[in-house]
């Protein structure tokens, strides 16, 4: 199956007091129609800002500098400002951190629902509301009719998030990037939410990125996890090899740092020292040199680009950027 | 909202009362005899004769207690009886009656046209941040915040008159003759500021908003995303602002009346200063506070409408 | 999704000194240090002023009246043959004198009540809460007009009654109860303003997590404050009593242009304003003189303000 969506050598960068901030680094990657794509990093590490260029949502701040979008023939890096809001909402929708603060507040939860269908497939207002009524009904949300007039004060967080969720489905996207749907909300609800998701994905068929700094949320979730730290890419592997065969030192340490259950009573959670580096500059050498313990002289040289992991032949499509060979290190 | 109207216009009333017990106590006893500045005028030594003045406060009631003559006046009040003048014997209602309407039309034209103007103003800066175009709005918003009214108005008529050597027409036609252009401008130039620096400072802040993010997620046209999604938002704190400029326009309108000739209230004020006319001060005094409390009261009244969060925490609280 | 970019840049940058750091940022924003500067001078003139005016404000030169400026009169003179310019200088002691008294009297007042009613809470706080509301719609120009003309007469005429009695000069001079009654007349009407500052201040950091925290480490309360409130609150208090201090001289004038404040020949830039109001169309310097200095003041005033309020309150960073 071909991509849905090509990602090449992203850059982005936010003028900031100090300088400029190279908050993306040459992302690659792509995306195939109904895939889930995870996308974990500590924050700050840009896997935001990337999804967040793809289309082009980003603070006045801030500007891509580089590389292209290509989603069905169009590079959206270089669409003008019709065809980037055809896209927008229509073909890629978004769900956001914080249900709290996403949602306008003087704006009835029916409106902000229909108001994609009714611009981008030009429907009447009946059948936009039924048509949100019966999205409201799907995620959950019962008594759907009489919340399309409410307003989001009205609603709990989770029930917001539930709002979002739909939201972004209502008009049938090709692809929803979900940004850390779950960080803001309690860890009952945060399940709920993940099951929905799982449900709807596999009766949509939408191909989701899924962000989050919590690499545990992932497991029996997504297809395919990509790491990201400083403003690169730095392991892409399928969900079974990136659990059961880390391969690049910062994903090995996120591992070590998920507590877990079973079969480990003298295990110590172990963290990664040191802090990410600062991205004023763009990083030249390894961004993760400085913390890694498998460090080489190499290391602080080059920046090592995502390559195929040693032994494997690029069919399973496991890749990492590091100079080390960590194989049976661990 | 019944009921939060109610009880907001609950808290309104002994508000005014107090502001009219405070304003009249120190008339009362500050002032000095009413009886002695009637007759300060009169023919005759009539201020200096102790039998006569007794007799006449007798007869005029104003031997009487303090509050009881408080009480007094408030009924007189709500009667819409304002007394009469001290100096002139007309009578107070009269010659309110004449002024109200120049200053309230000035002060009310020139709210409307700061508001807007001043909105708009603002907006344009906040969508334009840090080109020229917002380093001049704000500029000239810096620049006019601080002025009074007594010093712009001179100079702009120096400068008008003596520099451009234009015909600038005085005193009053109306409101719609052109003798009105000058004052109103004057009158706009430092609220004009407050507003602009208000929209301004809403319109970035609101554009940093999580939810304008959602909606330009969504691809909507800039205008569905300016009146749906921004407007209100931004308007809710202007209209908050409303108060304030009442506020300013009131205590603007005596200084510019003097400045321009025009005979409102401000003029009546001065006048009545100069010759120690208390029962037109006092209902100016009480005119001016109603009309600001009264569009406080609007306000908030109104907040709920423009702010469903505000709406349902009224709800909540009452 | 920006800030969480930020927050990279922001754990590499130096903590400095939030003093230190902050007159950084008002050294580098040439408006307010421009704004600063005019203030110092003004501060300046009014001390050592009538030192270096070249005559005295009072000295009249009946042939040399209503002329234009010149080498000899830099702001030419007025109707009585007096030195403009020195008369300006002199106003600016009168306009420093009231506002610096002025604000210190209002903060006095507003601090006792901000404080209690933020430290009490409950009643106390909601008549604090009340009473300033009351006043702030007062507009206030008339509430210190109706001070004025009623506290006035009684303190002349208890002077007046008290010089016939001891015979005592100091009883006839009159011009401290200018002054005392305009002290006292716009505090009345600043304090409410000073109390909200302060009450709001004590209010958000009584709450703020790390008051919390200390308390709940044990922390002394006069350790708290010293370490905790003043240092946080400190800012937005040098705010506004930058603003207060440019607000109190803009009254002093508005008051003394209407012929309540500071009377004649005492000079304010206020009266003579309202002087060269009678004859601008002939000498225009008369007007312009005091006015332009007025607007350069207020303007400066709004300047140095904001750029405190930039420098001072990061936070509010954009």
């Amino acid at each position: 199956m071909s991509a849905l969506l090509e990602v090449k050598d992203l850059e982005t960068q936010f003028k900031v007091r100090a300088g400029k901030l190279h908050a993306v680094n040459g992302v690659s990657f792509s995306l195939k129609q109904g895939e889930m794509l995870g996308v974990v990093g500590e924050s700050g590490c840009g896997k935001s800002v990337t999804m967040m260029s793809l289309i082009r949502l980003l603070p006045p701040s801030a500007s891509i500098t580089n590389g292209s979008v290509m989603f069905e023939g169009v590079d959206l890096v270089k669409a003008n400002k019709e065809q980037i809001n055809a896209v927008r909402g229509s073909k890629i929708g978004m769900i956001f951190q914080d249900p709290m603060t996403s949602l306008n507040p003087f704006v009835k939860i029916g409106v902000q629902l229909s108001e994609g269908l009714m611009y981008h497939k030009s429907m009447r207002k009946k059948d936009a509301y039924d048509r949100c009524a019966q999205y409201l009904d799907m995620v959950g949300i019962s008594n759907s009719r009489h919340r399309l007039e409410e307003y989001p004060h009205q609603l709990s967080g989770g029930m917001r998030q539930r709002v979002m969720i739909a939201m972004a489905l209502v008009s049938e996207p090709k692809i929803v990037i979900a940004d850390e749907p779950t960080t803001a909300l309690d860890v009952t609800i945060q399940a709920q939410i993940v099951d929905l998701v799982k449900g709807l994905r596999e009766k949509l068929d939408t191909s989701i990125i899924w962000i989050t700094h919590d690499l545990s949320l992932l497991a029996g979730m997504v297809d395919r996890i990509m790491v990201m730290y400083a403003g690169c890419v730095v392991e892409e592997a399928n969900l079974r090899d990136l659990y059961k065969d880390p391969r690049h030192p910062y994903t090995i340490g996120l591992l070590n740092s998920i507590p877990r259950l079973k079969n480990n009573e003298n295990r110590r959670l172990r963290s990664i020292p040191g802090q990410p580096p600062n991205l004023l500059q763009k990083p030249a050498s390894c961004p993760f040199a400085s913390r890694c313990a498998f460090k080489t002289e190499r290391c602080d040289r080059e920046n090592p680009g995502l390559e195929s992991v040693p032994g494997d032949d690029g069919a399973s499509g496991h890749r990492i950027a590091c100079w080390a060979d960590t194989r049976g290190r661990i | 909202m019944g009921r939060y109207v109610l009880n907001r216009l609950l808290r309104w009333i002994p508000s005014v009362l107090f502001i009219l017990l405070i304003v009249y106590a120190l008339v009362f006893f500050g002032a000095g005899d009413p009886i002695k500045l009637i007759f300060l005028q009169a023919p005759g030594d009539v201020a200096y004769d102790p039998v006569r003045i007794e007799a006449i406060r007798e007869a005029s009631g104003l031997n009487r207690p303090f509050l009881v003559q408080f009480s007094d006046y408030v009924i007189h009040i709500l009667k819409g009886d304002f007394g009469n003048s001290l100096v002139s014997g007309r009578s107070v209602n009269e010659m309110i009656k004449a002024a109200v309407p120049v200053t309230f039309s000035l002060g009310l034209s020139a709210i409307a046209i700061i508001a807007v103007i001043g909105t708009i103003l603002g907006a344009i800066a906040a969508l334009n941040q840090n080109r020229w175009i917002d380093n001049l709005i704000v500029g000239f918003a810096q620049f006019t915040w601080g002025i009074p009214v007594f010093v712009a108005g001179p100079l702009i008529i120096v400068f008008l008159v003596l520099v451009l050597k234009m015909d600038v027409p005085f005193g009053w036609g109306g409101l719609f003759s052109p003798k009105v252009i000058v004052p109103l401008i004057v009158m706009g130039l430092n609220p004009m500021a407050i507003i602009i620096r208000q929209a301004r400072a809403g319109v970035l802040e609101v554009l940093s908003e999580d939810y304008i993010r959602t909606a330009r997620s969504k691809g909507l046209p800039t205008k569905t995303l300016v009146f749906r999604h921004i407007l209100r938002p931004v308007l809710t704190p202007v209209v908050s602002q409303t108060g304030l400029l009442v506020i300013g326009a009131l205590n603007n309108s005596i200084l510019i009346e003097k400045v321009f000739g025009l005979p409102g209230l401000g003029r009546l004020t001065e006048n009545a200063i100069t010759r120690s006319d208390y029962p037109i001060i006092l209902a100016i005094v009480l005119i001016f506070s109603f009309v600001v409390m009264t569009s406080n009261l609007l306000v908030d009244i109104s907040y709920p409408l423009l702010d469903p969060r505000a709406a349902s925490k009224k709800k909540g609280e009452d | 999704m920006e800030s969480e970019a930020k927050k990279t840049a922001v754990v590499e940058e130096k903590q400095y000194n939030l003093f230190k750091d902050a007159m950084k940022r008002l050294a580098a924003n040439k408006l307010a240090m421009v704004g600063l500067i005019v203030v110092s001078l003004v501060i300046l003139i009014a001390i050592i002023g009538p030192m270096i005016t070249p005559y005295d404000f009072l000295s009249q030169d009946l042939n040399y009246r209503n002329k234009a400026p010149s080498a000899q009169h830099w702001f030419g003179t007025d109707d009585l043959g007096r030195d403009v310019f020195s008369r300006v200088i002199y106003g600016a002691r009168t306009a420093v004198i009231v506002a610096i008294s002025v604000t210190v009297l209002s903060y006095l007042i507003g601090i006792v009540l901000g404080s209690l009613a933020g430290y009490l809470g409950g009643k106390v706080d909601a008549f604090v809460v009340w009473l300033i509301d009351v006043f702030m719609s007062i507009p206030s120009l008339l509430l210190v007009i109706v001070v004025n003309v009623s506290v006035k007469p009684v303190l002349v005429n208890w002077m007046d009654a008290k010089f016939l009695e001891t015979q005592n000069q100091f009883f006839r001079n009159t011009t401290w109860v200018d002054f005392a009654i305009v002290f006292g007349s716009l505090a009345f009407i600043k304090w409410p303003k000073a109390a909200r500052i302060i009450r709001g201040q004590i209010l958000s950091i009584k709450n703020k997590n790390y008051v919390v925290a200390a308390k709940a480490l044990g922390v002394p309360t006069s350790k708290i404050i010293r370490r905790y409130i003043i240092p946080n609150s400190i800012g937005p208090f040098i705010v506004s009593i930058s603003s207060t201090l440019g607000e109190a001289m803009v009254l002093e004038s508005s008051f003394s242009f209407l012929g309540v404040g500071v009377k004649p020949p005492i000079p304010s830039w206020g009266n003579m304003i309202s002087d060269g109001l009678r004859v601008w169309q002939v000498y225009p310097h008369i007007l312009a003189a005091p006015a332009l200095v007025l607007a350069i003041v207020t303007i400066s005033f709004s300047f140095l303000g904001d750029g405190l309020n930039d420098a001072l309150n990061p936070r509010q960073w954009k």
